[in-house]
């Protein structure tokens, strides 16, 4: 069931945020501090996201069992790396995970 | 006034300026929709973050740490944290909308989100107001629909195929890479390697608080490193 209201509550606080200044812009001028932070909150979201999740999946494989995963993404950051494609990290770092998930020991 | 049909040509304008931007919306819709089918949460509720909030990372936000067993109120701050900017895309259009009846501004304001704003913006400019809504309603429409569909294509393929090609790994990846792509930029840098460190460092934080206090982390570092330049 909360699964459900918090669904809704996101959506209803993020149709709020989209309202909020086409009704009240006559009255409130943003500081320019936030306009700053709002352009840093979704790399720091991606990071934080991406590092809890690898955490996850690697959560109670060992040491060796973590290897395949933790190849996957050293492959992945190269691949971005040299290409400047955040869409590499997809296109090598999956196949890279399915051959090391065969060739490495788990 | 302008006449029906500028309307449609320039609703038909705003939608084939928005094709361009589907190409790298459409994966990400896809990627959204493989992890709801991946995460424990049903499938239509993980569907459902695309009609109720309708922005990929605050989506997927939503989705992760519901599946992961976050508190209930830290998802929601941690999806709200993330949609901040919509309040400043509020502001910029605000000033073409002033004036519109209300039903025009609960609806357009509904479309709000990065490529709508980007590709409205284009047509305000270009066209002027009367003509630039039409432009703006073609585009977001266009992404709204595409979106869902991309959305509930990912759900269906994510939960039919076999567990050792490990789609739940397609996620992380798609974050690392989207982080990684933003490293150049120095303020970035420090956010993104702040937030990580203090993800990893938060693991075992209760009620999943840890996502949360890291993207708060990041964002304070990037703005030190932007006061400090």
């Amino acid at each position: 069931m909360s699964t459900w209201i918090v669904i809704v509550a996101a959506g209803l606080g993020s149709y709020l945020f989209r309202l909020s200044m086409i009704i009240l812009t006559s009255r409130i001028t943003m500081p320019s501090y936030l306009e700053r932070a709002s352009g840093l909150v979704a790399p720091a979201a991606f990071a934080a996201l991406a590092a809890a999740g690898v955490a996850a999946a690697c959560n109670g494989l060992g040491i060796t069992g973590a290897a395949a995963p933790l190849a996957a993404v050293a492959a992945a950051v190269i691949a971005v790396l040299r290409t400047g494609s955040p869409q590499a990290a997809i296109l090598v770092g999956m196949p890279a995970l399915w051959v090391a998930t065969a060739l490495l020991p788990s | 006034m302008t006449s029906l049909r500028a309307d449609h040509s320039d609703i038909a304008a705003g939608a084939r300026a928005m094709v361009p931007w589907l190409a790298g919306i459409v994966p990400f819709g896809l990627v959204i929709g493989v992890s709801a089918a991946q995460a424990d949460v049903p499938r239509l509720a993980g569907w459902l973050t695309g009609p109720l909030i309708y922005a990929g990372s605050a989506q997927l936000a939503t989705i992760g740490m519901l599946g992961a067993g976050a508190a209930p109120v830290v998802v929601v701050a941690s999806a709200l944290i993330i949609n901040i900017r919509l309040i400043f895309y509020s502001t910029t259009m605000a000033r073409y909308w002033r004036g519109t009846p209300w039903w025009w501004r609960l609806a357009a304001a509904y479309l709000i989100v990065d490529p709508s704003v980007a590709v409205g913006l284009d047509g305000y400019q270009r066209l002027g107001r009367g003509r630039g809504h039409a432009h703006y309603l073609g585009g977001a429409v266009v992404l709204w629909v595409s979106w869902l569909a991309a959305i509930g294509a990912g759900a269906i393929v994510g939960a039919g195929w076999p567990a050792w090609l490990h789609l739940e790994f397609v996620i992380p990846l798609y974050l690392v890479g989207q982080a990684i792509s933003k490293l150049a930029h120095p303020a970035q840098r420090r956010a993104i390697l702040a937030a990580a460190t203090v993800a990893l460092l938060a693991l075992s934080a209760p009620l999943q608080l840890g996502v949360a206090l890291a993207i708060a982390a990041g964002v304070a570092a990037g703005l030190a490193a932007e006061v400090r330049r």
